[in-house]
């Protein structure tokens, strides 16, 4: 399995984009990470480029919904309705709750959203969701 | 006109800058008070020297600055530089400095120099008569240290690998270089007028679990890369890692072999010195604990023989600290430093030994490289990952070894990617790991190390 990963938006939060490089890399997938401060156009031009089953994308300054509004947009011209969108991390600026932001993100095209969700229950709740659309 | 003053012309002609007399730059330095050199006061101290951080946008808060660390007779004072005259912005420097003059709001992180000019910032150097060192982060720095040098700062902090891994993503390491090449000419060329400027790296790099290998060989390169353009003094450097053996160790490997790599490429001559930051990860957000963790570091400073401490406060936690909590966190070190006396050496000979083969190998990559010049040879280590610091954002860094702490703290390899660690070394570092839960846990467990002093 193919993941794209990397921190959207102006998001320098290097020590946990590398931790889910690492774990990533510890399940067993092929990682491709672009690190931070990455534009959605960037992460879609690399899920097209690698041929990525998954795109995980990741944010701990809070913006990134400004960032992910255009997604459904890129699904829909290139025809990435096999690839599986997840965002995690902190998805709202100041206090948030998980009920507001899930549905929001998820109108925006992504199948998985976590919000201030520790990192390993997170990619169990990605491996699941990847057998059972086996 | 020689090709370098060309450039110098070149560089100094800015739209944010004033005009450069750069005669009148030399005069004043063959004229500069001999207070006003890291260098000079080195040679003529007996114990480790303090020096705080910070930098204020207007010139009457540096000036408060400055009179807070005098009180407290600080050794050597800082002038940070805010972060957009660090990406060359000085445009936007100059509108913050213009809001924060107006009211009264700091809306700068630092000092901007190119905005307030050599002239001005002179008059406020020459008045405190005390060494100033220049903390910037900055890649292409060939404005700000002419600047800087010409306002009466004679040290200068940073490196082609050590100002870029750590800070940028995708800034051209190959400009970085050169850029640094600049700045060592123009430290080199001041030189010759009165006391050496002084040169220090950043060994602190990215703060988060770098293994001494690493840092020491980028202490190295760095100081090599300088004495290679005529700098004449050097400071090497790093940050407390957790385990005091650790520091101990990287002291005398780091001192040992950074004088050995001097003479063996000719620079007899110059003189190195030794810095030590005190913890640099993540603190307490409890400023009585914040304390306690500073003073330790100071401890350790002594303990491996450092020339020169550089300090944190009790309010790191919170964000930039106040003038008044700065001067106080540089007294409690001098303190520390005056009372301690008679500290027994200790030396943990495997423990050194594994950490100067570990060194000496990836040096010896390092030259091995078929380049011709020897930043050329580090910067295709860097791109093959023969050096890779870990956590750095920088698209080129190799990100592909991993650390996690010991029973003691101290930071060990577990997995090596490209760096060149001997099998023998390798097989110690692992030696000391035991991770229960299998590989799964190792996130959890570098995530718990990263945090080890909150």
């Amino acid at each position: 399995m193919r993941v794209v990963t990397g921190v959207v938006g102006n998001d320098i939060h290097v020590v946990a984009n590398r931790l889910i490089e690492i774990s990533l890399k510890e399940r067993g997938f092929e990682v491709f990470n672009l690190g931070v401060n990455t534009y959605l156009e960037e992460f879609i031009d690399a899920v097209i480029e690698t041929d990525a089953d998954v795109l995980l994308i990741s944010s701990l300054n809070g913006e990134a919904e400004g960032w992910c509004r255009d997604l459904l947009f890129y699904k829909k011209n290139f025809n990435l309705k096999d690839v599986v969108f997840v965002i995690g991390g902190n998805l709202g600026v100041g206090e948030t709750k998980a009920k507001d932001i899930i549905p929001k993100y998820k109108s925006y095209g992504f199948d998985l959203v976590f919000h201030q969700v520790d990192l390993n229950e997170g990619l169990d709740t990605l491996e699941d969701y990847l057998k059972s659309r086996k | 006109m020689s090709l370098f003053r060309r450039e110098r012309e070149a560089i100094v002609r800015n739209d944010y800058a004033e005009e450069f007399d750069f005669e009148e730059i030399e005069n004043f330095l063959k004229r500069a008070d001999k207070s006003l050199f890291t260098s000079y006061k080195f040679k003529n101290s007996n114990h480790l020297l303090a020096q705080p951080r910070g930098g204020f946008p207007t010139y009457d808060k540096m000036f408060e600055l400055y009179k807070e660390f005098q009180k407290v007779d600080t050794d050597i004072f800082p002038l940070t530089i805010d972060s957009h005259t660090r990406l060359n912005d000085y445009a936007t420097a100059k509108k913050m400095l213009e809001l924060s003059e107006e009211n009264e709001v700091d809306m700068l992180n630092g000092y901007p120099l190119i905005n307030h000019g050599y002239k001005t910032t002179r008059v406020m150097i020459e008045h405190f008569k005390k060494p100033i060192s220049l903390r910037h982060g900055t890649p292409d720095a060939r404005l700000l240290v002419e600047t800087a040098i010409a306002s009466g700062i004679f040290e200068i902090e940073g490196g082609p690998i050590t100002y870029l891994l750590p800070y940028s993503k995708n800034f051209p390491l190959d400009k970085a270089f050169l850029y640094w090449k600049y700045v060592e000419r123009v430290c080199a060329h001041y030189s010759k007028f009165n006391e050496p400027i002084n040169r220090e790296s950043f060994g602190a790099l990215t703060a988060t679990m770098v293994p001494p290998v690493i840092t020491i060989v980028i202490q190295l390169i760095e100081m090599l890369l300088s004495f290679e353009e005529g700098v004449k003094s050097f400071s090497v450097s790093f940050a407390q890692h957790g385990s005091v053996n650790q520091d101990i160790a990287t002291a005398n490997v780091l001192k040992k072999l950074s004088r050995e790599y001097a003479n063996k490429l000719g620079f007899e001559d110059s003189l190195i010195h030794l810095v030590y930051h005190q913890w640099m990860g993540a603190f307490p957000y409890d400023k009585e604990l914040s304390a306690t963790l500073i003073d330790m570091s100071t401890f350790i400073a002594v303990l491996v023989g450092a020339d020169k401490i550089i300090t944190k406060t009790k309010e790191e936690a919170f964000g930039i600290p106040t003038k008044e909590a700065n001067a106080q966190a540089v007294a409690n070190t001098k303190y520390m430093i005056r009372i301690l006396k008679d500290i027994p050496k200790i030396k943990d000979e495997e423990e050194e030994e594994i950490l100067e083969a570990e060194v000496r190998s990836v040096m010896d990559a390092i030259f091995n490289d078929s380049a011709d010049t020897l930043w050329r040879k580090v910067l295709n280590s860097i791109k093959k990952g023969i050096i890779d610091v870990p956590f750095s954002p920088h698209i080129i860094n190799a990100n592909e070894v991993i650390t996690v702490r010991d029973s003691q703290n101290a930071i060990r390899i577990i997995e090596r990617g490209k760096v060149p660690i001997p099998d023998k070394c390798y097989k110690f570092e692992k030696s000391k790991i035991d991770i229960k839960g299998g590989r799964k846990a190792i996130v959890d467990k570098i995530i718990k190390d990263i945090g080890i002093m909150q």
